[in-house]
């Protein structure tokens, strides 16, 4: 190392900070033009997608016209970033309506541009691209691409089989879970959360008979998937599917059950046996949240609570005090306090 | 004339509705934040009302309360993308408030509701 | 002078060792800030692209997402608190509760909740405690429907760790975030920090943190930051940088490789459950935001349970840095004293592995560079006045050393702000980009040496064990601009 190696270094050191310069300069004047590009597209296209939703017969509006107009503020085929945030604004409109309006925007979207780049987007290498592409075809409702897109449905990459699983549902309905429960690949809660969605956005009616040869699924995400759609579907008489999971040997499976049971009040026969699955609830937290559900919906079940209250349940005892003391029974926590600590008072109330 | 306003921070569902609302012969005024309201617009009573409740800087309960408090309307109509239940619930609570709707939404339902008025 | 003292205690070799032992460090941690930038770059570009398949309308609109509460403690924050309370409720998620914890304060905070909220006390005797914490003394919660989400617990002064702990008890959602009263939160901020919770796959996520900007003589309007300004002195624009530089590269960098070790105490989110299994915050540390995110990582490597530790890109919490000298060395030393107690409390990781890559890479890298930069530094500056003084240095050749690591640090600080510029709309004119560049060229001048003396003062108190807390952050506020 000496002062001509450092000289040189200097240099390049130099001229890299140059670089970062001019990328900043350009950066700042590109986002400047894009932002107030996007802002016109936007504008234009809320302007188009009202007047043609609601249509002024003195003054119609025209597709001659909208592509017009769509030009004008840069939506051509080889401005593919405009082309796509046009893409994206399709898409939120699409998904904000619903009935004689959707199926209006439907054939709008068949009459302007972008034409066929979605399924473009779905033969590229790149995952992003082909889960981008999978999106818009099911969100644009482009079902003649469902066999293109059925293959990815267990796809490596998590983005592209996610979108495709959303599709299936989209595309067939209650059927999908013929295959969704039983795919190879774990579903995170965000897929099931979407197929649940998507479901019933696209298909209110539930056809039970999928629902119940789907019960057979011994996959994890699967049975957190059924639960969610019964729970979403409000499905009174499918909430023994839930009820049996209540004391799976999976944590997330029994939250799941847990989290899915609190939209549904039972008989008391079914909060008799739910009481007794109470104890093989490993988990604490859980048991807390189960003793919830109970207390809000029956009635005070002295002999209940007594027993937790004297159990070796040490953490929710607080809990069960609070509830027995709450709703007439003082003595009895009082009773079971002096007993546990003979020379304290009790400070409540 | 009857009046109408829109307040919805997202433009497109705000030129719809604007657009529903006019076409139904009502007088609209459409704006994106409560910021946009003119003196005169803070004393118009409003045949309706039709809101959002996701705004910048606000609670969404605590709008509903403010639009309630703060403009004099016959009804108000809730229009959100963040329509769960116990949003729902928490929104009906508040008290006074004639419908609300979670995106996606069948546009025909609001058009009905103003047009029987 | 070099000839006499040439044989004396092999001086040559004392010189020679120890030019090359600093240069290897600086060689060290210039190649690991190089591939900081690579794997940052990585992080970002994948983190947005994979925000395009679940964007915060499609979260805003879901159901079954996780419930989420934000526990912020206070103590004599009685000037801004409703002003903040307001800010952090305005916040968009539907399942989402406010727990503020009122620290034991001695100023008239609680009174003016209790007002301005319509606050109704509540029994607290029977609220579960598995963290133990200071006694609560109330619960209030508001009779009005508008504040429901609305939580205030007061109880007992115990510190921060104590008052975020007694939040964690009281919370009953499966998420956490724990935030400073003060700061502003950006609106879609838990919609943005669910993501990686709704799409954990293989790997269980245990923490979530966002960026952290400076918001100093910025405009609040109704509790949010309507207009970002560059902060009018030179400290806080200092830290502007700075913060650009740690949460843009160092903190996406770790997160691409699962290496984060911090999430900051100004915002981060956890799963509840798993706080409460490693007893919530430690109250005897005041690096208690470390402390916790290391305490999670060996929690779950010894349950041997997958997980990761994430950052997101985008700066989600406004906050005020110090604006002197004097605050500004309080805060660096305190982090320092921080910093040494964590290290020293979890030394059973080094090279440990047992914990994994946690043991065998991460723990040392923070011992090493993290917690051993301002000692080598300091040890710089002393070998070189001493070996200035016995004329050993070729200063000619030293000064332009010195230029070359100068450039390559202000290298390091344009792709932070060139990445920051291209990323987000937060600084979109020219002269606050230049202002940010001129202000990360002048930092190892104007802002680094009292960031070293802090943290030497702090490595000071720790070896000769003396006292000291948390140190007053005296604060000057933000500009607010009412209704």
């Amino acid at each position: 190392m000496n002062e001509e190696s450092i000289l040189l270094f200097i240099k390049i050191v130099f001229a890299v900070l140059v670089v970062y310069w001019v990328s900043i300069a350009v950066s700042l004047i590109y986002r400047k033009i894009r932002r107030a590009r996007l802002k016109k597209i936007e504008t234009t296209f809320a302007d188009i997608v009202s007047r043609y939703l609601y249509n002024d017969p003195k003054d119609p509006l025209t597709f001659d016209e909208i592509k017009k107009r769509l030009v004008k503020v840069g939506i051509r085929q080889r401005n593919k970033n405009n082309i796509q945030f046009l893409i994206r604004l399709m898409i939120r409109t699409q998904r904000t309506i619903l009935g004689r309006n959707f199926s209006k925007l439907q054939k709008l979207y068949t009459e302007i541009p972008p034409y066929g780049v979605s399924i473009k987007k779905i033969s590229s290498w790149s995952w992003y691209k082909k889960a981008r592409g999978i999106r818009e075809i099911y969100e644009m409702n482009q079902s003649q691409y469902f066999d293109e897109i059925f293959k990815y449905r267990d796809d490596k990459n998590i983005y592209v089989r996610r979108e495709a699983q959303i599709a299936l549902v989209v595309f067939l309905g209650w059927e999908s879970l013929r295959f969704l429960p039983y795919l190879k690949q774990n579903m995170t809660l965000w897929q099931q959360i979407k197929i649940v969605e998507k479901l019933y956005d696209h298909y209110p009616k539930p056809e039970l008979k999928w629902l119940h040869k789907a019960y057979e699924t011994e996959k994890l995400f699967g049975k957190k998937l059924l639960m969610r759609i019964i729970r979403k579907y409000e499905l009174h008489a499918e909430i023994g599917y839930i009820i049996d999971n209540l004391n799976h040997e999976d944590y997330e499976v029994r939250e799941t059950a847990i989290y899915c049971l609190q939209t549904f009040a039972v008989a008391s026969s079914t909060m008799e046996y739910i009481k007794q699955l109470y104890d093989d609830i490993p988990n604490t937290t859980q048991q807390g949240q189960l003793l919830n559900y109970i207390y809000e919906n029956s009635d005070i079940d002295l002999d209940f609570y007594l027993k937790q209250l004297y159990g070796d349940n040490e953490e929710l005892k607080l809990s069960i005090a609070e509830i027995l003391w709450n709703n007439g029974y003082k003595e009895k926590v009082q009773e079971f306090y002096y007993q546990q600590y003979p020379k304290a008072t009790l400070n409540v109330g | 004339m009857k009046k109408v306003l829109v307040i919805q921070e997202d433009i497109i569902i705000l030129k719809i509705l604007e657009r529903l609302v006019s076409l139904n012969n009502f007088e609209c005024k459409a704006i994106r934040s409560l910021d946009e309201l003119s003196i005169e617009d803070q004393e118009t009573n409003f045949d309706f009302i039709i809101t959002d409740i996701l705004f910048e800087g606000i609670a969404p309960l605590e709008f509903v309360a403010q639009v309630q408090e703060v403009l004099l309307h016959k009804n108000l109509l809730i229009v959100t993308n963040m329509g769960q239940d116990k949003i729902k619930q928490e929104i009906f609570a508040l008290r006074g408030i004639t419908g609300f709707y979670a995106v996606p939404i069948d546009l025909d339902e609001i058009e009905a509701i103003i047009q029987a008025y | 002078m070099w000839d006499s003292g040439e044989g004396f205690f092999g001086s040559y070799y004392i010189y020679w060792i120890s030019v090359l032992l600093f240069i290897g460090y600086g060689a060290s941690l210039i190649t690991l800030y190089l591939a900081g930038i690579i794997l940052a770059r990585r992080s970002i570009k994948r983190t947005k692209q994979r925000s395009i398949f679940l964007r915060t309308e499609d979260v805003v609109s879901a159901t079954d997402i996780p419930s989420v509460t934000i526990i912020a403690p206070a103590y004599n924050e009685g000037l801004t608190i409703i002003e903040n309370v307001k800010s952090l409720l305005s916040i968009q998620y539907p399942y989402y509760e406010l727990i503020l914890v009122n620290d034991g304060s001695k100023d008239d905070s609680l009174k003016k909740l209790i007002k301005e909220f319509d606050l109704e006390r509540q029994d607290a005797t029977f609220i579960t405690q598995p963290i133990p914490t200071a006694s609560v003394k109330y619960i209030y919660r508001s009779r009005q429907t508008k504040y429901t989400h609305l939580t205030v617990i007061d109880k007992n002064n115990g510190g921060k760790a104590d008052a975020i702990n007694a939040g964690v008890n009281f919370a009953n959602t499966e998420l956490v975030i724990f935030t400073d009263v003060d700061c502003i939160i950006e609106q879609d901020a838990i919609l943005k920090m669910v993501r990686p919770y709704l799409e954990e796959d293989d790997k269980e996520i245990i923490g979530c943190g966002g960026g952290i900007g400076i918001a100093n003589n910025s405009i609040i309007k109704d509790g949010i930051l309507s207009e970002l300004r560059l902060p009018s002195r030179l400290i806080p624009m200092h830290q502007v940088v700075e913060y650009i530089r740690a949460f843009l590269l160092g903190r996406m960098a770790w997160s691409e490789i699962n290496g984060l070790m911090l999430i900051s105490g100004a915002f981060g989110m956890y799963p509840r459950k798993r706080v409460i299994e490693v007893g919530g915050f430690n109250p005897k540390t005041v690096g208690e935001d470390l402390e916790l995110c290391i305490r999670l990582r060996m929690h779950m490597e010894e349950k041997k349970i997958p997980y990761k530790v994430v950052y997101l890109p985008e700066t989600l919490c406004w906050t005020e840095a110090p604006s002197d000298y004097n605050i500004l060395i309080r805060q660096r030393d305190r982090w320092a004293r921080g910093l040494w107690e964590t290290i020293s409390l979890h030394k059973k990781l080094f090279l440990n592995p047992k914990y994994g890559k946690m043991g065998l890479l991460y723990y040392p890298y923070w011992l090493i560079f993290e917690f051993g930069a301002p000692v080598v530094e300091f040890l710089g500056i002393i070998c070189m006045i001493a070996f200035g003084i016995f004329g050993w240095i070729d200063w000619p050749f030293a000064i332009l050393l010195f230029f070359a690591a100068y450039l390559v640090g202000c290298v390091f600080s344009t792709i932070a702000i060139f990445m920051y510029v291209k990323s987000f709309d937060h600084y979109t004119k020219p002269k606050q980009v230049v202002e940010l560049l001129l202000a990360a060229y002048l930092e190892p001048f104007l802002y680094h040496p009292f960031l070293l003396f802090g943290q030497i003062k702090g490595y000071y108190k720790k070896l000769f064990d003396i006292t000291s807390g948390w140190g007053n952050m005296t604060r000057k506020g933000f500009k607010v601009v009412k209704k």
